[in-house]
This record gives C-alpha cells, structure tokens and sequence, in this order.
C-alpha cells in the first residue's frame, strides 16, 4: 500500500464534503483489503459483505477522527481488525473440538505433522491452512488474533502492537499462552487420536 | 523450541504455502449502498470526546484531589456526634 497511487487526501476531502462518487471510489478502493482481513481473521461462514458494510460504515463515522498520522488503509485496518475481534467475541464458544471434525486430509496433515513421518505432499496446503483454522476457532478471539498475525501473517510484534492498540508485552504474553493453549489442543488431540 | 513448537511451525508453514485466495471486488452495488447509508449515518456520538477525555479525566481527578485538601480542616473538625444528633429517624420515631 506504501506505493499506492490512489490520492487519499483529495478522495477524503472530497467525502468530508459529502460527495457520494468519492465515498463510492473510497469503498471501491479498500474493499479488497477489508476484506482479505475479514476472511482471514473470521470462520468462512461468517458473511464478508456484511461485516466489510459494519467496517465501511464505521470508518465514515469515524472520519473526523482520522489525523493522517497513519496511512489511511492502515487506519483502516485497524478498524476492521477491532470488529472481527468483536464478532468474534460475540459468536458463541465453539464445541469441543473432535478428531472427527477434520476431513480425511486434514487429519492426513495433522497426523503427518505430529508424527513428522514424511514432507507434505503437493495440495496438502490447502487443507494444513483449513486445519489451521478450525484449530484456531477453538481460541479465544484475542488468542486467535495474534497467531493469525504473528504466525500465520508473519508480522512483527511491532506491527502487531499498532494493529491491535496492545502494548508489544500484551501482544508477546498473549502469543505465548495463545501456543500453550494450542499444545494442550494439540495432546488432547492425539489421545484421542490414540484412542 | 519444544516439539509442539516444531510442529506447530511445520503446520503453519504448510498453510502459508497454501495459494492466497483472489482479490475480491466489491459486489455489484455494494459501494452505492453503503456510500448511501454512511450519507444518512449520523457522526459517532463520541467523534471528538475521545481526544479530551483522558484531559478531563486528569482535570476531574486534580479538581476532586484540590477539594478534599481545601475542606480538609473541615472535614476534620466536625464531630461525628453531629450525625446523630441531626438524624431525624429517632425523632419521628420518638426514640430518645
């Protein structure tokens, strides 16, 4: 986004004097970017376009608040990361999570990956990336907002820390017992799997 | 890094390697609509407090600190007594 060539300031002016096409081009503009956030950060039946609606709403509202001390996308972003912490939060604690729960090659994958029997096979990413997910789900939602980012986005703490508003110690403590919590999934798991 | 470690970074490199799914679009009227609501939306009810609220906490808390000091010598010297001989329950109870 740093070499974006899309004129921020002149579209936001123009939104700040209620001119429609901007706000459009605006939305336009940052809708995929919202929505790569949405859809990585929320289980796939969670409906995107509402969500990206409730975010691009948000930011209009909040428009007088945005300083240009941040780009405008990263300003962005992080409203949509807070409402997906929020939805998250909202939806009812998953089940307990069962073996049986994973398709065939996501068990395929997750069983390779205990027992480290051999390298993954070509088009086994697609399920590890699903098997990440359904994992992930059984995290609280700031739990699994950090691994999403830290893991699986690769950000650093720091990037991390201006996403979220949590200080980098918050953001190394809760990625830590957020791993404690996935090992303990990871044991429960292979007892079962024993069993 | 412990064996779960291991694992779990084997796991989530195999997911990165997963092809990233398309840049999607907006909808077909989806940037109309919501452009026409956010019109209609009013402005956060907070928009502007968030910025002086953390000031006016300070200024509150300063402002209370400087009340309890100024009327200290007060608060000091009234006798507790004078609580119950104000109290108008015993009265209308009659209770003496």
């Amino acid at each position: 986004m740093a070499d974006d060539p899309f004129d921020f300031a002149g579209c936001l002016e123009r939104v700040r004097q209620h001119d429609q096409a901007a706000a459009r081009q605006l939305v336009e503009h940052l809708y995929p970017l919202v929505n790569r956030i949405v859809r990585s950060h929320l289980p796939r039946r969670v409906a995107v376009e509402d969500l990206a609606q409730d975010i691009f709403l948000k930011m209009f509202t909040r428009l007088e608040q945005y300083q240009g001390h941040v780009p405008f996308p990263h300003w962005v972003s992080r409203i949509a990361v807070t409402t997906c912490i929020d939805q998250l939060r909202a939806q009812q604690r998953r089940p307990e999570f069962r073996w049986a729960d994973l398709s065939e090659t996501e068990a395929e994958v997750l069983s390779n990956v205990m027992t480290d029997e051999r390298d993954a096979r070509p088009g086994e990413a697609l399920a590890a990336r699903e098997l990440v997910h359904k994992l992930l789900a059984q995290l609280k939602p700031d739990d699994q907002l950090v691994i999403q980012l830290l893991d699986l986005e690769q950000r650093t703490i720091a990037e991390i820390s201006a996403l979220t508003g949590w200080n980098q110690t918050l953001v190394k403590v809760r990625a830590f017992r957020a791993r404690r919590k996935l090992q303990k999934l990871f044991q429960e798991l292979q007892g079962k799997e024993k069993s | 890094m412990n064996r779960f470690d291991q694992q779990w970074q084997k796991l989530t490199a195999l997911a990165r390697s997963a092809p990233a799914e398309p840049a999607a679009a907006a909808p077909h009227g989806f940037a109309t609509r919501v452009a026409a609501r956010a019109a209609t939306a009013p402005l956060a009810p907070w928009a502007g407090f968030e910025r002086v609220a953390l000031r006016g906490l300070l200024v509150a808390a300063a402002l209370g600190v400087a009340a309890i000091a100024l009327n200290y010598s007060v608060i000091q010297s009234e006798p507790a007594e004078d609580f119950a001989a104000t109290d108008a329950i015993p009265e209308l109870l009659g209770i003496t």
